[in-house]
């Protein structure tokens, strides 16, 4: 069954992009960042198209290959010594029609301050609907530490949210 | 019982955050053009990896001549010294021989000249 699917790069790449640019958009905080780390990650595919089994294995790979991207990247910037969100407005933002809502665009600011595990848990939970045992496997974590992750994640970005968007006061 | 209903609220608090965040969380779209970036540097890597296969094949086959080359030249070069240590023992050997008649005749020819001497001593006596 796995051998009859014959993938389309180019229908992978239409189904697939904003999956893998949110995901970096997410982790990293920089558009430009996001979509260099999007079109890598989709290079990455298409060398890897033949051991892709199925639809459900395309977005487990494309998933794992964008959390693990966007953390490289992260990674090098801290080496680097370039703080997050520093230059995002002047250097990569994007015009105001391109971001998805304004409060998701601060909400994303808020994200970026997170630890980065935690962050990574947040996005997954909340962006892809994934469950705790899905992320864990995906991140190759104890079930434990993902949930406990989640659960200060949440409380931290909430604190934050709280002090600093108006949006999210109404329920305290 | 205080605690009970402080509990409910937190979780209602918390449920209703994170009916938020998912909303704020929804995938955001792509750049207009990331597709089309994406089919571009494919395409490059693609056609620079063909043109990088046929180079490797062309110093491949250059590097293969130039080991038939220096085998070739570590043969002959094996071949002739070979012949020529082959030669030179051979002259070796002749001039031996060469010495060897040399010291052959000059010990003939002392001989001859004692013989000689003897001879001539011999008719000074008898004259």
């Amino acid at each position: 069954m796995a051998l009859d699917w014959k993938p389309d790069f180019e229908m992978l790449v239409d189904e697939h992009q904003s999956m893998v640019f949110s995901l970096a958009l997410r982790m990293t905080g920089d558009r430009g960042l996001a979509e260099e780390i999007a079109q890598d990650v989709f290079l990455a595919l298409d060398k890897n198209l033949g051991k892709i089994e199925n639809p459900q294995h395309v977005v487990f790979w494309l998933r794992r290959v964008a959390m693990s991207r966007s953390a490289d990247a992260l990674r090098r910037r801290r080496v680097r010594g370039i703080h997050q969100w520093v230059e995002i407005d002047e250097a990569h933002g994007a015009e105001a029609e391109e971001r998805t809502s304004p409060l998701g665009d601060r909400v994303e600011r808020l994200l970026a301050t997170l630890p980065e595990a935690q962050r990574a848990a947040l996005v997954l939970r909340y962006q892809e609907e994934m469950t705790p045992e899905e992320i864990a496997t995906m991140l190759g974590a104890p079930l434990a530490t993902v949930k406990s992750q989640l659960q200060r994640g949440l409380k931290l970005l909430r604190a934050k949210a709280e002090s600093q968007l108006k949006e999210f006061v109404r329920g305290v | 019982m205080e605690f009970d209903r402080l509990d409910k609220m937190d979780e209602d608090k918390i449920e209703e955050f994170e009916r938020d965040l998912r909303k704020a969380l929804e995938r955001a779209p792509a750049p207009d053009r990331l597709k089309h970036k994406v089919m571009e540097r494919r395409r490059l890597e693609r056609q620079s990896k063909v043109v990088g296969i046929e180079i490797r094949s062309k110093k491949r086959t250059r590097l293969v001549w130039l080991e038939r080359i220096a085998a070739s030249l570590v043969l002959a070069s094996v071949a002739g010294s070979a012949v020529v240590g082959h030669y030179a023992a051979e002259r070796r050997k002749g001039e031996e021989a060469k010495q060897k008649v040399f010291t052959a005749l000059r010990i003939t020819n002392h001989a001859f000249d004692v013989m000689n001497e003897q001879l001539r001593e011999r008719d000074e006596r008898s004259r």
